[in-house]
């Protein structure tokens, strides 16, 4: 009995070993080389072209794990009432007049509601070039950021991503649609970060 | 007799063909006559002004695969605008390319050049490949070698951005004529992306999980790293001749010009503004950097010394210039203006001197220049969805290279490949 024991335990642990040795996943390279050699004397050949193919195999990292906080879950409803996108001039990163009530409404939800945090999201209009918007974009994010944070919310309980002109809401070609797209969106995340 | 022994020798010793194949190498040289290297003589001067076409003739056989073999040849060439085509069996070709293509057992190609005038070969070359494509390529390289005693780009590559779709780009890589495409990186959003000089790395800054890291891949061996990441956004700029990398970073809250070495060592932040500054890239020689800043009220292309010093605001027309690219005798910087409204592609002297407008219609982004200096990539919405197109600096002339139906963008052209 005791020998049949021992010999499923070592049955399983063989069965085990092998589940974590699975080789990753290749592909075949798309292309072959090109040997070449010029038909004289002292000829070497010359290394040619393989591409090879194989998956990534980096490990995602979380943005920052999540730890969940509890608090009342604000309805979809509310959420749009109170999180306006801030909007913003052409080519500007400044807080517009305009947008100063929507801040501080935000403000003073994120004041009563200590449990939710917010990701910050910068947005430009398609006309300016991809990098720059992306950098303007983020100039955006951070100053929403800043204006919340001047009216007393936790610096910690925002973070800031830009997405330059990739992720427009509108895609006419208007001053109308523009406008819509240059902004500062905001995501309610129920957690804490911890960077 | 002693070549017998050898090879019999070999045999024995079970199949090490490579001596064997350096004797068989030997063998056609003693054979065939071979050109000449110390006078080679220039068919086309590129450099002249007046450029004149070269007719050329090829002659090969009538299979598919030699067809094909064929097609690619002919379409690089014509690209250039340096060759003109003459059917082999009319007189008038200076330069004839007689192909012999074997195609049973993998790709074997005999290529012979011969000058018509001087009724001499200038080049004999054996190929042997698996694939057509590079195979061809390498022989337009050679027939364009032979004619301007320039390199060819038609093994180099491109590498760029597909919309998938909402808010995610993939990075690929392509054939500098748009074929044999292939998924380089696919799992967020792309956006810069730049190749180091030796061709082997590709750098690229991409958006993942809300994070924005600049990643290194090793081409040949398909294996990705991170090469920097912190808060904020994250841009990969250009690289130097020895493996420096510029990039920007908001990690300290604004963005600013760093660089550091393919290793992540050597890290050091050149700029202090307060604004914007962005897309910095490397003059060829590495001693200088072109980046984009805000500093002065709207964006703008400002020069330094890859130390950091010496600043220099470089564009002064209009109120948006953005996208520097370094020509690769490092005597032009291309970049993108806005101009009534829309995107346009422009050219000026590194010194900041002689401003020229290149494209005209629709919204034209990102230039990239050829490894010789001949060709600029870009992309340009002016047939509707973004495509990738290639346009002569010799000459007129510009033609779109990836398909109508993809939404492409953001070219970066790799250094010579073999």
């Amino acid at each position: 009995m005791k020998k049949l024991m021992i010999m499923l335990l070592l049955i399983t642990a063989v069965g085990c070993a092998k589940k974590y040795t699975t080789p990753a996943e290749t592909t075949a390279p798309p292309e072959g080389p090109v040997r070449e050699e010029v038909m004289r004397e002292e000829v070497l050949p010359e290394r040619g072209e393989t591409i090879m193919e194989e998956r990534v195999t980096e490990k995602v990292e979380a943005p920052g794990r999540e730890t969940v906080v509890e608090s009342a879950v604000p309805s979809e409803e509310q959420v749009k009432s109170i999180f306006k996108d801030v909007l913003f001039d052409y080519d500007k990163y400044e807080i517009r007049p305009d947008a100063r009530e929507g801040l501080s409404t935000i403000a003073a939800y994120l004041g009563k509601n200590k449990g939710i945090n917010i990701v910050v999201e910068g947005h430009c209009d398609e006309r300016g070039t991809n990098e720059y918007n992306l950098a303007l974009g983020e100039k955006r994010a951070k100053s929403a950021k800043n204006y919340l944070s001047s009216l007393g919310v936790s610096p910690d309980r925002m973070i800031v991503i830009t997405f330059g002109e990739e992720k427009p809401v509108c895609t006419d070609q208007s001053e109308s649609c523009w406008q819509q797209n240059r902004r500062a969106h905001f995501l309610i995340v129920k957690s804490r970060f911890t960077q | 007799m002693r070549i017998r022994e050898r090879r019999a020798k070999e045999k024995e010793m079970g199949g090490n063909n490579g001596p064997s194949y350096f004797i068989l190498v030997f063998i056609l040289c003693a054979v065939l006559c071979v050109r000449s290297f110390a006078e080679a003589k220039i068919y086309i001067d590129i450099t002249s002004p007046g450029i004149r076409q070269l007719p050329v003739s090829l002659h090969m056989p009538r299979t598919p695969t030699a067809r094909e073999i064929e097609r690619i040849i002919k379409s690089d060439l014509e690209f250039t605008g340096l060759f003109s085509f003459v059917d082999p069996d009319i007189r008038g070709a200076e330069l004839i390319a007689d192909i012999d293509v074997d195609a049973t057992g993998g790709l074997k190609v005999i290529l012979s050049i011969k000058d018509l005038i001087e009724n001499k070969e200038v080049l004999k070359k054996r190929y042997t490949s698996n694939s057509i494509r590079p195979l061809a390529h390498s022989i337009a390289n050679d027939i364009y070698f032979i004619a301007t005693g320039k390199k060819g780009i038609f093994r180099s590559k491109l590498s760029y951005l597909v919309s998938t779709y909402a808010g995610r780009k993939e990075l690929r890589l392509m054939d500098w004529d748009g074929h044999t495409s292939v998924s380089i990186s696919s799992r967020g959003l792309t956006s810069s992306h730049s190749w180091t000089q030796n061709g082997k790395y590709l750098l690229y800054a991409e958006e993942r999980e809300r994070r924005w890291k600049i990643y290194i891949l090793d081409i040949m061996k398909f294996k990705e790293m991170v090469l920097f990441s912190s808060a904020g956004l994250n841009l990969v700029g250009g690289t130097s001749p020895d493996d420096l990398i510029s990039f920007s970073s908001s990690k300290d809250g604004s963005s600013e010009i760093y660089v550091i070495d393919i290793y992540g060592k050597g890290f050091k932040k050149l700029t202090m503004a307060l604004g914007i500054d962005v897309s910095p890239v490397f003059s060829p020689d590495g001693k200088k950097i072109a980046f984009v800043s805000d500093r002065g009220g709207t964006p703008q292309i400002y020069t330094m010394d890859a130390n950091g010093m010496g600043i220099r605001r470089l564009t002064f027309e209009g109120s948006y210039n953005t996208s520097p690219a370094w020509s690769p005798d490092g005597k032009l910087i291309s970049y993108v203006g806005r101009y009534n409204g829309k995107n346009q592609i422009f050219m000026v002297k590194s010194d900041g001197a002689d401003v020229r407008q290149l494209t005209f219609s629709g919204n034209n982004e990102n230039p990239s220049f050829s490894p010789d200096g001949l060709f600029l990539a870009y992309d340009s919405d002016r047939e509707g969805k973004k495509g990738i197109y290639i346009m002569r600096l010799h000459m007129e002339g510009d033609q779109r290279i990836t398909p109508r139906e993809i939404n492409a963008s953001s070219p970066k052209w790799s250094p010579y490949l073999k």
